[in-house]
C-alpha cells in the first residue's frame, strides 16, 4: 500500500462561534478517488478549501505532497494540487485554449519545464476531455457542460499529483455528469489522488474508492461505498427515509429515497 | 498536430496589427497638430524645422523654437505621459478587480493623491506636488486595498465605496486649497478638473521618473492579471500569490496616478474608457491590452488638450472638462449595454 499524499490530521476550523470543521482527520493515496459526502452544511466544501489551502486551520495540520498548502509558496503548492471550486466565474473572456493553457502557469518557475512540454500537456488535456474543437471559442459563450470540461482540461494541464474538486457535476445533465465523472475516475486510475465533494451518493457509490461522510463538521463514517452507504445511517444522517439496494448493472450500491 | 493549430488561433491578431499601425499614425498626427496649433500658429513645416535645428541640421526661427520646444513640447509630453499612465492603470485595475468600471479616479485614488499634491505644492512647488501626489496616491491605494479585502465579494460595493471615498477626498482637497496661501497652491479647478496649461519641462522632468518606474513595474504583471480573469481563487489555485500581487499592483497604481495628479490634477474618464474601447480591438490578454491602452490613453489626452485650448480660444478650459464631456456619455452607454458590471 502506497503512502498517503493528502493528509489532514485533527483539523478544526470555525468562524466566530460556529464550528464548521471539528477535529477531522482524513487522507488520500495516489490512485485513489475519495468522495466527501454528507448533507448540506456538513462542511464538505469547507474541508476541501482547507485541503486546498484557501483557509487556515484553527488547529491540526494539512499536508498535500508534504506541503502546508496554506503557507507554502503558491507556485509550489500549485504544482502539488489543482483545484476546481464550486460556483466559478462563467464570464471569462478568454478562449478555451487560453483557459487551458493557464493551467501551465505554475510550471513557469520550474526549471525543468519547456515550451514543448507546455504545448504537449495542453494538447493532451484538451483531447482527453474532448474540447479540442472548442479551442478558439470564448469560454463565456460555452454551455455549462462545455465549461466544466474546459476547466477539467485546465486541471489536467496543470498536471498536479493531487486533484481537489468541489461538486464538479453541478448543473450538468446526466450524460454530462457521467462523462465528467469518468474523466475524473481516469485521473485517479492514472495515479493521481482525487478528493471530490460529491452531492450525489450514487455517483460516489460507483466512482469513488472511499467515501468520507461528514455530519456537522465531523466525520461520521468512512470506508468503501459498500460499507458506508448503509440504510439506517443514511436515513438518520439526512433525516429522510432511504433505501440501499444493489445497482442492477453496476457492481455497487444504489441509494434511493423512500417514504415512511 | 491539430491541437497546436487550434491553440494558435487568436481572433484579435489581425486587428492588433492594424491597431498599432493606425494608432501610431493617429498619435503622431495628433502630436504634430498640437505642436503647430495655438495662440501662435506655426506650420508643420516650421515644427519640423525646429526638430531639425535641435538635431543641428539647420537654423530655425527663434520664436518658433521657443514656442514649439519651450512651451508646446513639454506640454505634449506631459499630456501623453499622463494619458498613457491613466489608460494603463485603468486596464490594470479593471483586470485586477474583475470590474470594467474600476477606474483610479472613480475609486478615489486621484482625489486622495490631490490632497497630498496640494499640500506638496504649498510646501515645495511642482516637485513637492508630484512627491506629495505619489505619497498620498500610495496611501489611498492602501486604503482601497483594505476596502477590496473587506468587500471583495461584491464588485458593485467596491465601486460604491470608491465613489464615496472619492467624493469625500475631493472635498478635502478644497479644504487644503482654501486653507493654504493663495499664490502658493493651484486653484481647486486645477486639481479636480486637471489642466496641462502649466505643464513645463520641470513638470515633465519631475514626473517622468515615477511614471516610467511604475508603469514598467505594472507591465510585468500581465500574466498574473490574465489569471485574475478566471477569478481570484482560481488565480491563487494556479500559483499566483494573489494577496501580494493585489497589494503591489494597487500600490503601483497609486504611485503612478499620484505622479499624474501632482503634474496636471485629476483627469477623469481616461482610465475608465480607454481599456473598454481597446478590448474589442486588441483582445483581453493584458500583454496586448496594457500597451494598447497606453497608446490610446496618451493620444486621448493629447487630443483632449488640443480641444481644451482651441474651443474658446484664447481662453483655455481644463482638459478634464473635455475628457468628462466625452467620457460621461460613453460611460452611460457602457452601463446600459453591459448586463453585468
Amino acid at each position: 500500500m502506497s503512502e498517503s499524499i493528502v493528509v489532514a490530521e485533527q483539523v478544526s476550523y470555525r468562524v466566530n462561534d460556529a464550528v464548521l470543521i471539528d477535529d477531522v482527520s482524513m487522507h488520500a493515496q495516489p490512485g485513489e478517488l475519495v468522495a466527501l459526502a454528507g448533507p448540506n452544511g456538513a462542511g464538505k466544501s469547507t474541508m476541501l478549501r482547507l485541503l486546498a489551502g484557501d483557509l487556515k486551520p484553527e488547529s491540526g495540520t494539512v499536508r498535500v505532497a508534504g506541503l502546508d498548502t496554506h503557507r507554502a509558496p503558491p507556485a509550489e503548492v500549485a504544482r502539488a494540487r489543482s483545484v476546481m471550486r464550486q460556483g466559478r466565474s462563467a464570464d471569462v473572456p478568454f478562449t478555451a485554449a487560453a483557459v487551458v493553457s493557464m493551467g501551465r502557469y505554475p510550471h513557469r518557475s520550474d526549471p525543468d519545464n519547456s515550451k514543448a512540454a507546455d504545448l504537449r500537456a495542453i494538447g493532451a488535456a484538451m483531447e482527453r476531455v474532448d474540447v479540442v474543437h472548442l479551442a478558439a471559442r470564448v469560454f463565456a459563450t460555452l454551455s455549462g457542460g462545455e465549461q466544466t470540461r474546459v476547466v477539467i482540461a485546465r486541471i489536467l494541464a496543470q498536471d498536479a499529483p493531487v486533484v481537489l474538486l468541489d461538486e464538479p457535476t453541478t448543473a450538468l445533465d446526466v450524460a454530462h455528469q457521467e462523462r465528467v465523472l469518468a474523466a475524473i475516475r481516469r485521473m485517479a486510475n492514472e495515479g493521481r489522488s482525487v478528493v471530490a465533494v460529491l452531492h450525489d451518493l450514487n455517483a460516489a457509490a460507483h466512482y469513488a474508492d472511499r467515501i468520507v461522510l461528514l455530519r456537522a463538521g465531523a466525520v461520521c463514517a468512512e470506508g468503501a461505498p459498500i460499507e458506508v452507504l448503509e440504510r439506517g445511517l443514511l436515513s438518520e444522517l439526512y433525516g429522510q427515509p432511504m433505501i440501499v439496494t444493489d445497482h442492477p448493472t453496476r457492481n455497487c450500491p444504489l441509494v434511493l429515497t423512500s417514504d415512511e | 498536430m491539430a491541437t497546436n493549430v487550434a491553440l494558435s488561433v487568436d481572433p484579435h491578431a489581425a486587428r492588433r496589427r492594424w491597431f498599432w499601425l493606425v494608432g501610431s499614425a493617429v498619435a503622431i498626427a495628433a502630436a504634430f497638430v498640437s505642436l503647430a496649433v495655438g495662440a501662435v500658429d506655426i506650420s508643420v513645416a516650421d515644427v519640423l524645422g525646429v526638430f531639425a535645428a535641435k538635431l543641428g541640421l539647420r537654423e530655425s526661427s527663434e520664436q518658433a523654437a521657443a514656442v514649439v520646444w519651450g512651451i508646446r513640447m513639454p506640454r505634449l509630453l506631459v499630456g501623453f505621459a499622463v494619458g498613457a499612465t491613466l489608460g494603463l492603470v485603468g486596464a490594470v485595475m479593471q483586470g485586477l478587480l474583475r470590474n470594467d468600471l474600476a477606474d483610479p479616479q472613480l475609486l478615489g485614488i486621484g482625489p486622495g493623491a490631490a490632497i497630498g499634491a496640494a499640500i506638496g505644492a504649498a510646501a515645495a512647488g511642482v516637485r513637492g506636488a508630484i512627491a506629495g501626489g505619489v505619497f498620498a496616491g500610495v496611501v489611498t491605494a492602501l486604503v482601497l486595498r483594505r476596502l477590496v479585502r473587506r468587500v471583495s465579494i461584491d464588485p458593485t460595493r467596491i465601486i460604491l465605496s470608491g465613489v464615496a471615498l472619492g467624493a469625500a477626498l475631493s472635498a478635502w482637497v478644497g479644504f487644503v486649497v482654501f486653507g493654504a496661501e493663495r499664490a502658493a497652491v493651484p486653484p481647486l479647478e486645477f486639481w479636480l478638473l486637471g489642466s496641462l496649461a502649466g505643464a513645463t519641462w520641470q513638470t515633465f522632468g519631475s514626473a517622468v521618473a515615477f511614471i516610467v518606474l511604475t508603469t514598467g513595474a505594472l507591465l510585468t504583471a500581465t500574466r498574473s492579471l490574465d489569471l485574475f480573469a478566471l477569478g481570484e481563487p482560481e488565480a491563487r489555485h494556479l500559483g499566483v500569490d494573489t494577496t501580494m500581487v493585489t497589494t503591489l499592483v494597487l500600490v503601483g497604481c497609486g504611485a503612478a496616478v499620484g505622479a499624474t495628479v501632482g503634474a496636471v490634477g485629476i483627469v477623469s474618464f481616461v482610465g475608465l474608457l480607454t481599456p473598454f474601447l481597446m478590448r474589442p480591438i486588441v483582445g483581453y490578454s493584458h500583454r496586448y491590452l496594457l500597451p494598447a491602452s497606453m497608446l490610446a490613453g496618451g493620444t486621448f489626452v493629447v487630443v483632449a488638450d488640443l480641444a481644451a485650448r482651441s474651443i474658446f480660444e484664447p481662453v483655455e478650459i481644463p482638459v478634464g472638462l473635455i475628457t468628462a464631456a466625452v467620457g460621461g456619455p460613453v460611460f452611460l452607454w457602457l452601463l446600459v449595454r453591459k448586463r453585468h458590471v
